[in-house]
């Protein structure tokens, strides 16, 4: 298969993934989202680095699932952190970012 | 010509503005009051014994000396721009003589004068006190035109201060910045050519500019403009025609100041630039005889207007502005010596004058002098100290004043100014009849009301019996040495003629009542209609200023209100519109702004296609 | 030809599983389709000759992640005492801007030309490590300093409140 293909798939899964970012109401469902966007990112590097014969690809790949792991592990002690003091991961509820 | 020591004259400089940082740095000894006007005439004192032995040690040398010991200043590409240094010729040693001890002597009357002021007040007073002197000094001591002029500045501030020192009083501070504007109108002059006389000579030092213009090898465009142009510095500072209204209204400072301010500092500054600059204005020949021409109608319109003033302290500051006049006129006619001369001996009698009138002042409790009256029954000492330096300021012989004035009018009399001569004469007459108006109001006749009268302090009579001391002394001395004075012989007499005329005349008028002063009065009146008017130079002066500034600021103020403002209205409401409108899209959401992010990649994604 | 099938059946089954992510109502059923997408992801990771990277993609991600957000749902769900139903907001616009953006990035894609695929290296993994101690020795000491600070700052926000 051509490099394109794997690309052009990477896309889909990225876009996929923003629009549930966009879409979702639950914050957990909107980290999921984001699972996926990295997802595709790591498709996209990983594609790169066979293609381009260059490991620097699968050693950022390595590194994006690792910070990935760290970033859920904060992301979702904060959802239940909002959780418990708002009683809702609702996202249309939490607008604590207006001015 | 002799030169001094220049680490004393650095020891002059330093021990006042020590005084001044000390007083102005710490704290607690200027909030405490009486301490810091300790250490301030304790430093004055010092630099008033150090000046004295500068000028005992003086050395004769040779007129081809430079008297000037200097340090580069404003490093610039090939060699410094300027120099600071001091210049310790024998006119400069004798100026630091006289202006530490006036000034130590108006600070020990200040010690008195003022005692009933609250201690902080006292304490600034006297951090103005001692910077003042300093400033003076350095403007005496200055080697160079750029020097000179950061003192000049120094020490205009230092008048503004200390006129302004009761500056809750609207009049006082009036008055300060009558002073310093007026003052400051010259001086933009006074800069402006000094900045032309160094792009033309590449100097600012007095030394080398001296040695061309004595060696004519002095070649500079526009010469006479720029001389011109430094004199207007002079005319603002000693109070020429017409510049000469700021100095009757400094009146509103304390006495002491007063009489620092007419006898040593501030208004002789202008009369020492022009004598120490004498070397180029003697180049220009057309400036010399406007100088003599305004000092002598300077001289007669302030003895006119003294003539009619009720003021005490107003009469001596017209007779002030009439002696600058004399001066400027000395200077004019080629004679900066007896200029400088009656500078001296003007300085001593002035300060006396001021000092014995803050008597009686304090004494009457009154400024007016037809409120006054016999006091030289009550306090013998005082009215002798203030009829030896009226005498002195008449011209009588054998006081300093007759000397110096009869070297000025000898040396406007050699250069052929005959009109400038006659109206200095007719000065030396009003001035006698003024000043003995004063002392025959004030210490003869008959005292009006009765008041409890207070003895004067010990310290302000002392200071007052010391200068009369002085000026005796001064004129023995001037005496004995029968200094011969270039000019006829029926000179002196002319001169002590009038001077007596004048006397004979108020002692007829206000003394013996021969003469209705109101008759006197109509035989003059014209004149007396404008002297009492200050010859409307006051009311012309207010109306250019209404005219002019308020005129330009309300043109402004209609720009500003109706072009400026109405830009930023009209910009400030669309601003607020804006945001009205841009507030609508933060929800807040972070959702929200993931839309933003992600149609700003997809703008960013469109632009990089079409790049 | 075992490529180019293997290559259409991670494909279908990623893209699949991800549509399920986004628009299935119950969570739970969400994290375990996102489970089936990493797994497929990791598929795809293996045609493009990276075995290892497939090993960790499914330890971390399928073993990893999965669990912690299941243990999330599990927990919310708890406090909150009913299962947590997920809706979606203006579906309409999130699809029409995700197809822009995809169309955007297709235009980028089709303007570049074909690379070929060069020949597989012997020894990949130990390429990797050699890298990873070499070169990259001091990112990977920063991110091991990251997890830990991750791992606290999780515990931080996390812990009972007392």
């Amino acid at each position: 298969m051509p490099l394109h293909a794997y690309l052009v798939l990477a896309a889909l899964v990225f876009v996929i993934g923003l629009f549930g970012v966009l879409t979702r109401r639950n914050a957990v469902g909107i980290l999921l989202g984001i699972e996926l966007m990295l997802n595709a990112v790591n498709i996209n590097l990983v594609a790169f680095s066979r293609f381009r014969a260059d490991l620097a690809g699968l050693i950022f790949t390595l590194f994006t699932i690792a910070i990935t792991v760290a970033e859920v592990a904060v992301g979702l002690a904060i959802v239940i952190v909002i959780f418990r003091v708002r009683r809702t991961i609702e996202a249309d509820h939490l607008d604590l970012l207006r001015g | 010509m002799r030169i001094g020591s220049p680490e004393l004259a650095l020891l002059v400089l330093a021990l006042p503005f020590a005084s001044f940082l000390a007083i102005g740095l710490i704290r607690p000894l200027r909030r405490r009051g009486r301490p810091a006007a300790a250490v301030s005439i304790l430093a004055m004192a010092g630099a008033f014994l150090t000046a004295g032995a500068m000028s005992w040690q003086g050395i004769p040398v040779a007129r081809g000396l430079n008297p000037a010991v200097l340090w580069s200043w404003l490093p610039a590409d090939g060699g410094p721009m300027a120099s600071v240094g001091v210049w310790v010729d024998g006119m400069a040693m004798q100026m630091c003589v006289l202006v530490t001890l006036v000034s130590l002597l108006v600070q020990v009357y200040s010690w008195s004068y003022l005692a009933d002021e609250p201690p902080p007040s006292l304490g600034r007073y006297y951090a103005y006190q001692s910077l003042f002197a300093f400033s003076m000094l350095g403007l005496v001591l200055s080697p160079g035109f750029l020097q000179m002029f950061v003192f000049w500045e120094l020490v205009g501030l230092c008048s503004y201060l200390l006129i302004g020192y009761w500056y809750d009083r609207p009049s006082a501070a009036q008055a300060a910045v009558k002073a310093f504007w007026i003052t400051k109108l010259g001086d933009l002059g006074f800069v402006a050519g000094i900045v032309m006389l160094w792009s033309g000579t590449g100097t600012f030092d007095f030394w080398p500019l001296f040695q061309a213009a004595e060696g004519g090898a002095l070649h500079v465009d526009g010469l006479t403009t720029i001389m011109f142009l430094i004199y207007l510095g002079a005319v603002g500072k000693s109070a020429q025609f017409p510049l000469h209204v700021w100095l009757p209204d400094a009146m509103e400072g304390p006495t002491p100041v007063s009489a620092l301010i007419h006898a040593a500092t501030m208004v002789t500054a202008g009369v020492y630039m022009v004598a120490r600059a004498y070397p180029l204005f003697a180049l220009v020949p057309s400036v010399l005889t406007l100088i003599a021409w305004v000092g002598a109608f300077t001289a007669l319109l302030a003895a006119t207007m003294a003539c009619v003033e009720r003021d005490i302290k107003r009469v001596l500051a017209y007779s002030t502005v009439s002696q600058l006049g004399y001066m400027m006129a000395a200077n004019g006619a080629g004679a900066p010596e007896a200029a400088f001369q009656h500078l001296t001996t003007h300085g001593v009698f002035k300060a006396l004058l001021f000092l014995g009138a803050g008597i009686v002042i304090h004494h009457f409790h009154t400024n007016d002098v037809f409120r006054m009256g016999g006091l030289f029954g009550q306090r013998p000492w005082v009215g002798g100290s203030f009829l030896v330096a009226t005498l002195a300021l008449a011209g009588v012989w054998p006081l300093p004043g007759f000397f110096s004035k009869e070297a000025v009018l000898a040396g406007v009399l050699h250069a052929h100014l005959s009109v400038p001569f006659l109206m200095l004469l007719a000065t030396s007459f009003l001035t006698a009849f003024y000043m003995f108006r004063v002392v025959f109001l004030a210490f003869f006749g008959h005292a009006p009301v009765h008041h409890e009268h207070p003895e004067p302090p010990v310290a302000m009579d002392a200071v007052c019996r010391a200068l009369a001391v002085l000026t005796l002394a001064l004129g023995l001395r001037a005496a004995v040495a029968s200094h011969h004075v270039e000019g006829p012989a029926w000179l002196p007499w002319i001169s002590l003629t009038w001077a007596f005329a004048g006397i004979a005349l108020a002692w007829a008028t206000y003394q013996a009542g021969r003469l209705d002063p109101a008759r006197l009065a109509a035989a003059f009146a014209p004149i007396d209609f404008l002297a009492r008017r200050r010859y409307f130079l006051d009311d012309i002066y207010g109306g250019t200023y209404r005219l002019l500034l308020l005129g330009l600021s309300r043109v402004v103020g209609w720009v500003d209100r109706y072009v400026v403002d109405g830009v930023l209205n009209a910009l400030s409401a669309g601003a607020l519109r804006a945001g009205d409108a841009l507030r609508r899209i933060q929800t807040g959401q972070p959702q929200d702004y993931v839309y933003g992010v992600a149609l700003g990649v997809l703008l960013l994604l469109v632009w990089a296609q079409l790049g | 030809m075992t490529e180019t099938l293997g290559f259409w059946v991670a494909a279908v089954v990623l893209v699949a599983a991800s549509l399920a992510v986004v628009l299935t109502p119950n969570l739970f059923h969400a994290v375990l389709w996102l489970a089936a997408a990493l797994v497929a992801t990791g598929g795809v990771f293996l045609l493009l000759d990276s075995p290892f990277l497939f090993g960790v993609q499914l330890l971390l991600y399928a073993g990893g992640v999965v669990t912690i957000v299941v243990f999330a749902i599990m927990l919310t769900e708890r406090l909150v005492g009913e299962s947590i139903r997920q809706t979606s907001r203006f579906v309409f616009n999130g699809a029409v801007l995700a197809a822009a953006v995809f169309v955007g990035i297709l235009g980028f894609l089709l303007q570049a030309g074909a690379v070929t695929r060069p020949a597989a290296v012997g020894d990949q993994l130990g390429d990797l490590g050699r890298a990873l101690v070499g070169p990259f020795a001091a990112p990977l000491q920063l991110l091991g300093v990251l997890l830990v600070i991750a791992l606290l700052g999780a515990l931080y926000f996390a812990r009972a409140e007392d």
